[in-house]
Parts: C-alpha cells; sequence; structure tokens
C-alpha cells in the first residue's frame, strides 16, 4: 500500500457540533501531517516511513501490539522526540524545528493525556485541573486562590463536564483510577488544545471505566472540536469509539481505514501475528 | 533523619522470618568489608589510645580532677538572669534565621544538583560541590570565618548554621526529588508549562510535607548548634559562657550550662510535638475532602483544618522574618564586610599545608575514631540494659534513658570545655567529651531498633525452650547487626565534625590552629586547613558509605 492511496483512505471530518476558537472550516488545513517520518533509537528503528494526515476534528484510534511504536509516534507529534527522518507538522508547526519557547506554546495548543495520569496526589482535583492552565500564565502557581478567578470557574465547569463537580476538593490519590483519568482529561480542557493526543489512557482501569472515559473524551471532542488521536491496546473499544482506525505493527503504519469499513477480525489479526513473529 | 532511615530499613531487612541465618551466611559473603573494617577499627582505636595516652590511671586521675573542679561549681549562679533570657533567646533567632535561610537556598540547590536537573551541567557539578563542601565544614569553622568577616556578633552566627545546615538539607532534598515519580512532571511540561512552574506544581508540592519534617528536624540540631557559637563570638548564649569560664568563674559557668541543658531540653520537647503535628497532618491517612465548598463554587471555603494549615504557614514565615531582623544586619557594616570578605579570600590563596596541619588534622580523625569505639561499646551495654532483652528491670532502663537524654542536651564542645579546665589543653579532655557525646548518640540510636526488632522470631525461639540469652544471640542480635553497623558508622561521621572544632577551647585537633591561624591572619594556612579537612571529612564518609553498603 503505498502512501497515496493510504491518505486517500481517511475519511473527511464529520460536520462539528461548535466551531473551535480559531474557526477551522471544513476546508481547514490538517491538524497533523506526517511526513516519511522515521524514528530510531541509537541505530535501532522504531518507526518507519510513516505518512498520515488527520483532519481537524477526527477521532483516530491508534492500535498495534506492543512495541511497536505507538507511543514513540504520539510523543514525535507533541515535540518530546525529534524525528531521525521525515517531517512532522502539527498545527502548522514543526515541533523539531521549534525553539524551546515556541514549542512550549505549541504545546499548549497540543493536550496530552497519559496512561499514568499524571496528577500530583496530596493536591485536590481542582488544583490539578487549574494546572492545565499553567501554559498560559506567566509566574508559577502555588495553591488554588492564586489562579485567576475567570480560570478557576473554568476549572469548576471542566471538572463538572467529566462529571467531577462534587470530587472538586478532594485529594486526586483518594479518586478512583477512573476518576483520576477524567481528572486529568479536565486538566487538558483547561488548554483549550486543539489536538489531544492519548497514549492508552484507559490501560490501567477497567473495562466499564475505560468504555465511559472514553465516551466522555469522544463527547467533549465533539462538543469542542478537538482532535483525538488514542492509542488503545482494545480493539472493540477502539471499533466503538473512534472515526478512524489506524494500526502499526514494526514501526510501520499497515492498515488505515474509516472505523465503518473497519473489520474487527482485520485488526484482531495483527495482534496474532505480532504474536507468531515473536515466537 | 538518617538513623531513623537506616533503622527502618534495617528493621525491614530483619523481619526476614528465619531467626538463625543471618551471621552464618553474611560472613563468608562480604568478608573483607565484615571483617575488614571491625579489625581496622580496633587497630585504629589501639593506636588512638596509645597516643592520646589513654590509661586506667589518667582516667582515674581526671576522674578526680573533673570532680574537684565539678565541687567549685556548686552552688551554680546565673548572674543578672534577663541578660542572660535575652542571650538564650538570641540563640533561638540564630538558629530560626539560619535554618530559614538555609532551607531557602537549598531549595534551589537541590533543584540544581538532582539527576533530573536538565539545566548546564557546570551548575549541576557547582550545586553538588556546594552541598558537599557545606555539609564537611563545621558550623563552628564557618562561624569562626564570618566573625572576621562581620564583626561580632548574630550575624555571623546565623550565617553560619545557614552555610552548615544547606548542605544537608539540600542533599536530602535532591533525594526527594530524585525518588519522585516523573509522571506528573512530564504531564504538566506537555501543557506547555515553563520549568519553573512545573518545578513549583509538581516537583516542590509533592516534596513539602517532606521538607517540612526534613526543617524542623535540622532545626533542632540548630539549636544546639547555635547555643555554643558565641564561644567565638557569634552570638547567642554561648557568649556568657564564654566570659563566665574567661573569667574563671566556674558557679556562673555551671548555672548557664544548666540554663543551657533546660532551653535544649525543653525545646526538644516543643519540636517533637510540632513534628509530630505536621507528621500527622501530612500523613498518608487525611482526610480526602482537603476543602470545605465554599460560597462559590470555584473558591475553597475555610474550615478548621485550612485554618489551622494557613495560620501555621503565617506564623513560620513570621518567626523566620522576625528572626532575620534580630541578626543585627547594619546595612554600613555591609560595605566593610564586603571588603573583609575580599581580604579573606583573596588571603586563601596559595593554601599552605605544613607538618602541623596533616599532625592537626590526623589527631581529630584519631580523637573521634576512638572516642567512636569507646562510645559505641558503651552506648551498646546501656542500649541493651534499657531495653529489657536481657535485662528486666524497669527503674534501671527508665533511669538509663533519662540519663541519656540529659548527656544528650549537653554540646560536646561544652564537656570539652569544662575537661580542659579540669585537665588541662590537650586530646585527652577532647577524646573524654566526645566519648561522652558518642555514648549518648549510640545508645540512642541502638535503644531504638533494639526497640523495633521483630518480635516473631524471638517468641518461636523462646517456644524451643531457649533462655534469655540464647534468644538475645540467636535472635535479637541478628537483626540489630545491619543497624548497628550503619549507626556505629554515622555516629564516627558525627564524631569527625565535632573533633574538628574541639581544639578551639584547647581539646585537642585540628581546631585550634584553625582559630589561631584566622586570628592571626594567616589566612593562607587557614585554607590549607579547610582543604584538607573537607578531604579528610568527604574521604571518610564515602568509606562509611561504601562500607554500609558492603556490611548492610
Ligand atoms: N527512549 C527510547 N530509547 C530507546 N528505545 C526506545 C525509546 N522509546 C521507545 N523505544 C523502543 O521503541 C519501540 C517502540 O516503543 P513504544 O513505546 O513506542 O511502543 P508502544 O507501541 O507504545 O508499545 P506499548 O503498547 O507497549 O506501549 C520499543 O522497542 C522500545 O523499546
Ligand atoms: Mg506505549
Amino acid at each position: 500500500m503505498t502512501a497515496t492511496t493510504r491518505r486517500r483512505q481517511v475519511p473527511e471530518p464529520r460536520p462539528m457540533a461548535t466551531a473551535p476558537s480559531t474557526g477551522m472550516a471544513e476546508t481547514a488545513p490538517p491538524s497533523v501531517v506526517l511526513n516519511g517520518l522515521g524514528m530510531s533509537f541509537s541505530g535501532k528503528h522504531v518507526l518507519r516511513d510513516v505518512d498520515m494526515e488527520v483532519r481537524p476534528g477526527q477521532f483516530v484510534a491508534l492500535v498495534g501490539p506492543s512495541g511497536a511504536g505507538k507511543s514513540t509516534l504520539l510523543r514525535l507529534i507533541n515535540g518530546s522526540h525529534r524525528p531521525t527522518q521525515g517531517s512532522v507538522s502539527v498545527l502548522g508547526v514543526n515541533p523539531a524545528m521549534c525553539s524551546r519557547k515556541d514549542l512550549q506554546l505549541l504545546r499548549t495548543r497540543v493536550g496530552f493525556v497519559f496512561q499514568q495520569f499524571g496528577l500530583v496526589g496530596r493536591l485536590s482535583a481542582l488544583e490539578n485541573v487549574l494546572m492545565g492552565a499553567l501554559g498560559s500564565l506567566k509566574l508559577p502557581r502555588y495553591g488554588i486562590s492564586t489562579y485567576p478567578i475567570a480560570l478557576r470557574e473554568r476549572a469548576v465547569a471542566n471538572l463538572e463536564r467529566v462529571g467531577l463537580l462534587d470530587e472538586r476538593f478532594q485529594r486526586c490519590d483518594t479518586l478512583s483510577g477512573g476518576q483520576q483519568q477524567r481528572v486529568a482529561i479536565a486538566r487538558t480542557l483547561m488548554q483549550e488544545a486543539e489536538i489531544v493526543l492519548a497514549d492508552e489512557p484507559v490501560a490501567s482501569l477497567d473495562p466499564s471505566a475505560s468504555l465511559s472515559v472514553l465516551r466522555t473524551l469522544k463527547k467533549l471532542s465533539a462538543e469542542d472540536g478537538f482532535t483525538v488521536v488514542c492509542s488503545l491496546h482494545q480493539v472493540d473499544l477502539a471499533l466503538q469509539i473512534s472515526d478512524r482506525v489506524v494500526a502499526v505493527r514494526g514501526g510501520s503504519l499497515i492498515m488505515d481505514t474509516p472505523t465503518a469499513e473497519a473489520s474487527e477480525e482485520a485488526i484482531r489479526a495483527i495482534y496474532q501475528q505480532a504474536k507468531d513473529d515473536r515466537s | 533523619m538518617n538513623s531513623t532511615l537506616q533503622d527502618r530499613r534495617s528493621a525491614r531487612e530483619g523481619t526476614r522470618p528465619s531467626p538463625m541465618p543471618a551471621p552464618v551466611a553474611r560472613w563468608p559473603r562480604a568478608s573483607a568489608a565484615t571483617l575488614g573494617i571491625p579489625l581496622a577499627y580496633l587497630a585504629v582505636t589501639a593506636f588512638g589510645t596509645w597516643w592520646i595516652d589513654i590509661r586506667p590511671e589518667a582516667l582515674a586521675a581526671g576522674f578526680g580532677d573533673i570532680a574537684r573542679l565539678l565541687e567549685r561549681m556548686v552552688p551554680p549562679t546565673t548572674g543578672p538572669l534577663p541578660d542572660l533570657l535575652a542571650l538564650a533567646l538570641e540563640t533561638l533567632w540564630i538558629a530560626i534565621a539560619g535554618t530559614g535561610l538555609a532551607t531557602l537556598a537549598s531549595v534551589f540547590l537541590a533543584a540544581a544538583a538532582s539527576r533530573r536537573y536538565t539545566g548546564p551541567r557546570a551548575i549541576q557539578w557547582l550545586a553538588r560541590t556546594i552541598i558537599i563542601v557545606t555539609r564537611a565544614v563545621p558550623s563552628l569553622i564557618f562561624a569562626i570565618l564570618f566573625v572576621r568577616i562581620f564583626g561580632l556578633g548574630p550575624l555571623a552566627g546565623g550565617l553560619a548554621i545557614a552555610f552548615h545546615s544547606v548542605g544537608m538539607i539540600g542533599k536530602m532534598m535532591a533525594d526527594v526529588f530524585e525518588e519522585q515519580d516523573p509522571a506528573p512532571r512530564e504531564a504538566i511540561a506537555a501543557v506547555g508549562a515553563s520549568r519553573t512552574q512545573n518545578f513549583v506544581s509538581t516537583t516542590l508540592t509533592r516534596a513539602l510535607p517532606a521538607l517540612a519534617s526534613l526543617v524542623l528536624y535540622r532545626l533542632d540540631i540548630n539549636i544546639r548548634a547555635s547555643a555554643v557559637l558565641g564561644l567565638v563570638g557569634a552570638g547567642g548564649i554561648g557568649v556568657a559562657l564564654q566570659t563566665a569560664i574567661g573569667s574563671l568563674n566556674y558557679q556562673r559557668a555551671a548555672g548557664i550550662i544548666a540554663v543551657i541543658v533546660a532551653m535544649l531540653l525543653v525545646l526538644e520537647l516543643v519540636s517533637y510535638l510540632v513534628q509530630r503535628a505536621v507528621a500527622e497532618h501530612a500523613g498518608e491517612h487525611t482526610q480526602s475532602q482537603l476543602f470545605r465548598a465554599g460560597r462559590q463554587p470555584a473558591s475553597p471555603g475555610w474550615d478548621r483544618a485550612r485554618i489551622t494549615r494557613t495560620a501555621g504557614a503565617v506564623a513560620a514565615v513570621a518567626l523566620f522574618l522576625y528572626s532575620l531582623g534580630q541578626l543585627a544586619l547594619n546595612p554600613a557594616r555591609l560595605g566593610q564586610a564586603w571588603d573583609n570578605a575580599l581580604a579573606l579570600l583573596s588571603g586563601f590563596v596559595p593554601p599552605v599545608f605544613t607538618a602541623d596541619v596533616a599532625l592537626g588534622i590526623f589527631e581529630s580523625v584519631i580523637m573521634a575514631l576512638t572516642a567512636t569505639s569507646f562510645g559505641v561499646a558503651a552506648g551498646l551495654v546501656i542500649a541493651v540494659l534499657s531495653t529489657g532483652h536481657l535485662v528486666r528491670f524497669e527503674p534501671l532502663a527508665v533511669g538509663l534513658r533519662g540519663i541519656v537524654v540529659v548527656l544528650r542536651g549537653i554540646p560536646d564542645i561544652i564537656y570539652a570545655l569544662v575537661f580542659v579546665a579540669a585537665l588541662g589543653l590537650g586530646p585527652f579532655a577532647g577524646f573524654l567529651a566526645l566519648s561522652l557525646s558518642c555514648t549518648a548518640l549510640a545508645s540512642k540510636f541502638f535503644t531504638d531498633s533494639l526497640q523495633n526488632v521483630d518480635p516473631a522470631p524471638l517468641r518461636a525461639l523462646e517456644a524451643t525452650g531457649a533462655n534469655r540469652l540464647q534468644v538475645f544471640v540467636s535472635g535479637v542480635w541478628p537483626q540489630f547487626v545491619p543497624s548497628f553497623i550503619g549507626n556505629s558508622l554515622f555516629t564516627s561521621d558525627l564524631a569527625l565534625r565535632e573533633s574538628a572544632v574541639l581544639g578551639i577551647v584547647g581539646a585537642g585537633g585540628i581546631g585550634f590552629l584553625l582559630d589561631e591561624s584566622v586570628a592571626t591572619l594567616h589566612y593562607q594556612q587557614t585554607a590549607g586547613i579547610l582543604i584538607g579537612l573537607i578531604v579528610v571529612v568527604v574521604a571518610l564518609e564515602s568509606v562509611a558509605r561504601w562500607a554500609r553498603r558492603k556490611v548492610i
């Protein structure tokens, strides 16, 4: 499969419920463009010749066996790694060519949700959510009251949107895993990001919490119109939630189809084959 | 802090279910270290006993002299009490101001020294050097230098306390930072926060409970240290003691020592209560709801916990600022201080080492190690007698523990002062002083870890019909050995730092030459002494760390 045919399969973005702040239209430039992207760590190839284009507002599920390079791909998009080949363009910016300041600026526009949540356990949910707005502030902050009231109100509203209004003053390490991931998502909402990258956001949650967290993410993305690229291990969840499924194996894209056309068997076969390869 | 961490670790390691195998399994595995270190220690002790000339007759004669001096100390008097109380308060301000300054500085130092630091290598290297050097130089030595720069008074004292503590607090903070889970830091970097914002929001906030208990623990040590800074003119109650001893007014000296000990014991109690309150507050099991709902959903409300928290923080800051004000910072004098500092620093080059310097440092090391051996032996006896594993006689245990508390309340250099007055100048007085403080320290450590021995294997042994001695040898001792060795090495670490300053009051070692070189403006020699001392302290500390790793 060549890069061109793959790109032709990219589904059109759905009409958006609300226009995002940048006022993107259907013809808006793509959120993410990967061009001949390659990555190797000390000579070992982890990603090879990846071409991909993500339209604004799309919810992309990234699937593939362990070690396929999903996390690496997401880190390349967010500028945590520099590609060794090809180029990345995020919201029209190449993170690899950015100065540190510009990268910081770009990161305020790109949210990242981690498998391990990355919350400060001894602080309240509200304060953790407020930290998502640090990129728009100059000085360091400590304590809820040091954030401007407008931000605090937005933070409470975002906690309400993920269903945690009553837990806003609770210590984060006393919340359940699903609740913690919701706090992390609310924190990302504070950035008013145009893209949200999620690296196995539900891998440490039980199945029902997983589905409900992903549904929340999907709902928010539809409401605010942000793009989501989300790596997932659970094929069924990927098929339920996403608009488009991209499969990675051994560092190459081996499948890229609209979710409606994807077959569960084909994806499972990818995992199975990886197992066979190993044994 | 060191000791408690060790104790916790050794207690954990000691809880392996089988009571017997430890000594059998351990000896062949780490024989070089486990045999070499005690043998080396015994050799040094034997040599030290000869060098310092510790003979039973000398000891007996010494005790006679000390008894005669103590007789001249009764009844103790204090002189004008308000003056003495003012000096006691000044001691407290010096300790608080110094600890606060050290805390502020050590946050930056720890951030730069930690393995997580991503900035320039040179800055990290500099921060690590500052931590190592300031830890190796005792506060009394800093005080001598700062008195030369800032003149007599509490400013020199506060800075001396700050400089010596910054290394220890910085080191422990850096450890705390390094042990943190990197996930929150990465998450906040991904929202586009600056490095400073990220440090405050994720690293510092998470370290705060550890920092609070660390600072309180250090404050405890610093109050003890500031009580004697007056001996070199750096303010506090030690000034009165110095005057009394200088004018051979032993009754007043005894009264002042009594006031110092009472003050230290009271403050230790206060600090224990504060530490417990802080620890309870920071504990994992505090309520999950951090704030009450306020009037608006975005503003937390006030409840008792939040009021206490805020009031505590405000009081701590106010106390720190007030004590800073009490350091008698005089802008006019600062200009002169700059010139003095330049003169001192430029006088340092090139450093000069002489045979006398080497001999002085050598004597300090010998005094410290020999006293550690005696102190560890005596401390072990006291600890065994007061923990009831071998002897169960409650009044004896309570009495011994009371004596240890009082012994620990008196700073080493005060013992040295008294012993020099009774026995004359020389390392014998220093050795006796160090032995007393090592005994007190070691018996405290040993008692704590003997009490934390896992009782399950002991019960099992008792059930087989073993007598108390057998239970002790086979059940208690193997569990106790790792912490015994760790704490002994830690004691020798502390003793070395102390023995370097005892010479200031004439009790042997390098302190005398150091004090004299500053007083006579032989700064090149001062620099030589400082460098030699730092090298020796750091080297012995590394050996101790290596040994602890090998043996435990
Ligand atoms: N910083 C790094 N240095 C060296 N090798 C790395 C680094 N990061 C990732 N790799 C390697 O790259 C390969 C892909 O890793 P990656 O984490 O992207 O896989 P993944 O698809 O996210 O796997 P998983 O599903 O287990 O999270 C692995 O072989 C991994 O060992
Ligand atoms: Mg991964």
